[in-house]
Order: structure tokens, then sequence, then C-alpha cells
């Protein structure tokens, strides 16, 4: 009985010691590849938003074709996690632990970074350049993500300042989804019209599932507003758009890049979404750029079954500065000098804005493009890269 | 403003009405919930989008091909999941529904995309008819109108004076004593089913061109039917549209006066009136006496 015991003992004992190694995880690189992983929608409601793990990877294919950094091929993860933060724990767990993980890049979905951003630093894996604007990720520092995502409220401050600067309005009205996301962008323009001594005709919020938004675009339309921003999911738009359409509502609509699909948009509004104004992170991609034009081609060589929208893109403009980060590490990879050369990005530029990182900032940029969705929804340039003037972090 | 209000709101709330009369149908024959009604009308819908913008056919083919695909579609649920079942609980058959909800939409999933779709619907939300000086009313509102007072009556009248309709009534009552007085229950059921999938196809096809069209787009106007539904009382089908139509109007006033309080003040009236009246404002509230 005695040896049965403590076989069974030693037995447990080499168990719980496997299953710490396991733990652990295996490093995220080695001679000859060098692991990055990111988690998105393939499936469920948020999986248009897939598309951005997709280019991401498109940026990795061109590298290794290229002949890798620095002799070492790019071995790229992407795990569905079905827009849930619960999946989101879960397959970032499996690829840390199973397969050993050196950098997260991306990631879509607010919620589901923030399931998970603990979870990375406590592992010392870097994640560079989330999916979504979020203040909590950068500030203050976490050591291990750098943001290349223009916080929300310092867009909506820029596309303000362009309505009362360019567009005169007299009268702004507020149309936001009662989130973090929504209140950030109000924050922003609240802030910016302080400066005109002006306040919001109208600020109005709305559910994420609402169907109807009559009463909403009524009360909009009764303040006199020349100018409407949203901050809204593309559902919420098109039914604004569709109701404002009914009720003989014109105003001159603005909103987020994040509305700033804009095949998509018109598609889902019929036509509607001709002549709105957005914010924008990634040059149009239809632009004559010569980084543009690579992904253009590599798209019709790697996924020409892949539609090169404006998520796309921004997955190849998030895996830009890990790329350019890791090239100037040199052959002696390590979590620490990865960060080290992350932290001394100076000027970096791809097809998204100019991006800074330093020890002590690890928010990237606070520019924006502003777009308007032309005929075909094609994309008319109104404002190059505008970076915003009242960004109180930048002044910390 | 006010006439615009009123206007709006009686549209979205005879939206809900018809899509509660949809839920009502089977609860009437079966006292069933069924919690997969906003995804058979979304499947309903994402045929019909489907005939229209691959086949390219004009909308009066696609649309009554779209309703015999919802017919049978609700008799194949009806004879697939629920007539299997064993001597089910009432609760056992709500679980089923759900079991089909999830079902079906991750078959939509699979076969169009979580991407959202414009649905190209007859009835134009963005042409309008002014009928008084700053008062227009859309092609969408007239037909959304004209479709739920067509409806009504006629399930009015097929409740109250068709065999049929008087079958499912006593099928509802009594199954046993039903199937004694040689009536086909399991056909009654079927043909309950059929009927309720297809005013759900229309009321969902109707809500889908408002707003867009993707495997989700029924599940919060499901919601709000269902609370308005019995707010109406689930046993009577003219009580249920009444019950959508005052939804709409206190959704729209309030959300006017008070946009924040929007999507819970018409759940917050429904708990009051529901907490006075059990069985909603306009269904008989039966007591059993032991």
């Amino acid at each position: 009985m005695k040896k049965i015991l403590i076989a069974s003992m030693i037995l447990c004992t080499v168990f719980v010691c496997s299953l710490l190694v396991f733990a652990a995880g295996k490093p995220g690189f080695d001679d000859k590849e060098i692991r990055i992983a990111q988690w998105g929608p393939q499936t469920g409601p948020a999986a248009p938003w897939g598309s951005v793990a997709r280019g991401s990877g498109l940026l990795f294919q061109i590298v290794n074709d290229e002949g890798g950094i620095h002799g070492r091929k790019i071995k790229y993860f992407i795990r569905d996690d079905q827009y849930n933060p619960a999946q989101t724990k879960a397959v970032v767990k499996e690829l840390v632990e199973r397969e050993g993980i050196f950098a997260f890049v991306g990631g879509v979905g607010a919620a589901c970074g923030m399931a998970v951003k603990d979870y990375l630093a406590q592992n010392k894996i870097v994640w560079v350049s989330p999916s979504t604007a979020i203040e909590e990720y950068v500030f203050p520092v976490n050591p291990y993500i750098f943001a290349v995502y223009p916080l929300y409220d310092d867009e909506a401050s820029i596309l303000t300042k362009y309505a009362v600067e360019k567009l005169k309005a007299k009268k702004i009205g507020f149309l936001y989804q009662n989130d973090a996301y929504g209140k950030s962008g109000l924050k922003g323009c609240k802030t910016r019209l302080k400066t005109y001594k002006m306040k919001l005709a109208e600020e109005i919020s709305v559910e994420p599932g609402e169907k109807d938004l009559s009463s909403q675009i009524l009360r909009l339309k009764n303040s006199g507003a020349s100018v409407v921003i949203m901050w809204v999911n593309p559902t919420s738009a098109a039914i604004a758009l569709k109701t404002s359409a009914t009720i003989g509502f014109k105003p001159q609509w603005i909103s987020s890049n994040t509305l700033s699909d804009y095949p998509l948009m018109n598609k889902i509004t019929g036509g509607l979404w001709e002549g709105v104004i957005t914010g924008a992170f990634v040059i149009p991609s239809d632009a004559n750029h010569p980084l543009m034009n690579k992904y253009r081609n590599a798209v019709k060589k790697y996924a020409p079954e892949e539609r090169f929208g404006v998520f796309y893109a921004a997955g190849i403009m998030f895996a830009e500065p890990l790329v350019d980060a890791l090239k100037r590490v040199g052959p002696k990879l390590s979590t620490e000098a990865f960060i080290k050369q992350l932290t001394v990005t100076k000027n970096f530029q791809g097809i998204g804005s100019v991006v800074n990182w330093t020890p002590k900032v690890h928010q990237g940029t606070d520019s924006i493009q502003i777009q308007k969705c032309g005929p075909n929804s094609s994309y008319i340039m109104l404002q190059d890269w505008t970076p915003n003037d009242l960004a109180t972090w930048k002044k910390k | 403003m006010f006439e615009m209000l009123l206007i709006e709101g009686l549209a979205i709330g005879a939206c809900y009405g018809l899509f509660g009369v949809a839920v009502a149908i089977i609860y009437k024959t079966s006292d069933v919930i069924n919690f997969a009604q906003g995804e058979m009308g979304m499947v309903a819908t994402f045929v019909a989008y489907h005939i229209l913008t691959v086949y390219n056919v004009p909308f009066w083919i696609a649309f009554p091909a779209t309703m015999v695909f919802a017919i049978l579609l609700g008799m194949a649920i009806e004879f697939c999941f629920l007539r299997p079942a064993k001597d089910p609980t009432v609760l056992g058959l709500l679980i089923i529904t759900l079991g089909a909800e999830m079902l079906l939409m991750g078959l939509a999933g699979w076969k169009w995309g979580a991407e959202q779709k414009d649905f190209p619907f007859l009835l134009s939300v963005t042409k309008t008819h002014e009928i008084a000086p700053d008062l227009a009313i859309n092609e969408w509102t007239i037909g959304v109108f004209t479709l739920t007072i067509i409806i009504m009556v006629s399930l009015f009248l097929f409740f109250r004076y068709s065999k049929l309709g008087i079958a499912m009534r006593a099928t509802q009552q009594n199954v046993n004593a039903a199937k004694i007085m040689g009536i086909k229950v399991e056909r009654v059921f079927s043909i309950t089913w059929a009927m309720s999938s297809l005013i759900g196809a229309i009321a969902a096809m109707f809500f889908a061109a408002r707003s867009v069209l993707d495997p989700n787009f029924m599940m919060e106007p499901f919601m709000r039917a269902f609370a308005a539904a019995v707010l109406g009382g689930l046993t009577s089908i003219p009580g249920v549209v009444i019950g959508g139509l005052i939804m709409g109007i206190i959704e729209n006033f309030f959300g006017y006066a008070w946009p924040e309080w929007k999507p819970i003040v018409a759940f917050v009236v429904i708990i009051l009136i529901i907490t006075v009246r059990p069985s909603g404002l306009f269904a008989k509230h039966y007591i059993k006496k032991v």
C-alpha cells in the first residue's frame, strides 16, 4: 500500500512539474523562425473585421518570400475568437503555452484585448498595434504594449476642427454609441468645441442593438445641426442614414475611421454613404503609393480571394512597425532587444501615419487623414495626416 | 414633429405587432414560446436576398418563393425538432426552440457570412410621400400598416370562423379532448408552425429593409416583439398588434424626450402593466379552480 502511495506521489509530482514547464511555454523563436500570432473574429457577428488578421498575414508572407528577417522566417498563427473575450483568453493561452509565441500583433476587439492584456504582460510577450484605441493599453505605460491606432478622442477632436474651420459649421450634433468607444469620441469633440467657445447643438446616445432610431434622428433634425458627427457601429450608422432620408434630414455626416470601409458602408446603406466624411488611419487602398501598390500586387498573388478593403490594409499597417523593429534588432534576437528597438522607433511610416514610440510613451500616433466617400465608393482625400494639437498625452 | 413621432412610432410598432403575431400563433396552439422565431425569419429573409441578388429575379417572384420556403421551414422545424420529443414539457419544448435558434444562426453565418448586407426590399424607406406640410410618410410605412391590418383581420376571422382555426384553438385548450373529437393535432401543429413562420418571414423582411441584413439582425426585434406580445396578451391576436403599437409609440415619445432611456422604457412599462394584468392588456385571464 505504502509503495503504491509513494509511486502515486512521484507520478503526481512529475505531472505537476511537467505542467509547470508546459505553462512556461516555449521561447517564441529559434534559429529558423519567429512565432507571431493574432486573434480575430473569423466567424461570428464581427467576422468582417477578421480581415485584419489576414492582412497582417500577407505582410509576413511578403517578408518570408523576401528571405525572412536575419535568416529567420515568420511563422504566423491566426486564431478565431469569434469576438468573444472568453474565447480570446482560451486561444491566447493555447498559443502562448503550446506554440510558444514571441509577439502578438493586431487583435480586434476592445473587450477581447482587455481580457488578455495582463496575461500577456505576465508572460513578457510583446503586443504590437492592438486593433482598437483603448487608453488603458498605453496609459500608464505598459512595457509590453505598443499602439498605433489613433485614440478616438484625438480623432474626434481633429474631425470637429475640420467641421468648424473648413465646413464652417455653426451647429454640430453628435450621435454616439453608449459605450467607451462612443463616449471617447464625444469627449474629443467637446474638448475641441470648448476651444471655439461652442457647445454641441445636440448629443444623442444609441444602444448598439437598436433597430429604430427615428426619435433620435428627429431630435437631431430639430436641433438645427448642419453637421452630425457619429461614433456608432456600421449597423447603427446605416439605420441612422436611412431614417434621415425618410424624415428629410440632410446634414453633413462625419464619422470615425471605424466606418471608413466605403464599399461596405455604401452597400449596406443602399448608396446613402456617398458624401460622408470619415477619419482614416490607413491611406486609401486604391492610392497610388509605392507601398500600397506593392501590397495590392501581393494580394493578387497570395490571396486573390480577399477584398483589399480598409480593414485588410489595416492588418498590414499594424504589422509594419513590428517587422521594422525586428529588422533593426539584428540576428541576436530577444524580447528585451525587441522592446528596446520598439521604444526607439522614430518617424517610421508605412501605409499609416508616422509612428513614434519612446520608453515613456507607447501611443505611436495621434494623426488621421480625412477622407470623403465619392461616387462608386471611391476615396476622396480631403486632408492629409493631421495631428491633434490638443492631445494632452503628448504633453505629459 | 408630434405627427412624425406618432407615425414612426406606429410604423415600427406595427412591425413589432406583426412579428409578435407570429410568436402568438404558436403560443395559442401549443403554449410554447418559439425562441427560434427571429432566426426563422432571418433565414427566410436571407433566402429572399439570395434569390434577389444571386438569381437576379424580380421581387414579385422572389417574394412568393420565399413565402413557400418559410412555410416549409416552419413545418420542417416542427417535424424535425418538436415532434420527435417524447412527452415533452413546455420547458423542454422551449429549450428545443433555443437549440433550433442556435442552429439556424450558425447555418446563416456559414452560408451567407457575417458581413452586413442591404436587403433590396420592394418598399423603400427613403421614398416618401408628403401627406401634409412637413409631414411625410414612406413606402415602407404604408406597406407595414396595410399588411398588418390585412394579416390581423384575416387571422381574427380565421381563428373565429374557420374549421381549422377552431381546431387550433381546441388543440390549445386540450390536446387529448381535441384528439377525441377527431382533430388531427399533429397536422394542426404543423400548419400552425407554417403560418407562424410565414408571418414571421414577412415581418423580418420589413425589419431588414429598415436596418441591415446579417445573421444577428432579428435578435433585438424578437425581444421587443415578444415583449409587445406579452403586453397585449399572447392569446389575443388583436391584443398583440395593439401591444406592438403601444410599444412603438412609448419608445418613440420617450426616446425623443430622454434618448438614453429609450431602450428600456418600454420594458419598464410592460413590467408595470403585467404586474397589474398578468395575461396582458387584452387577453382573458383564466384561473383554474381545483
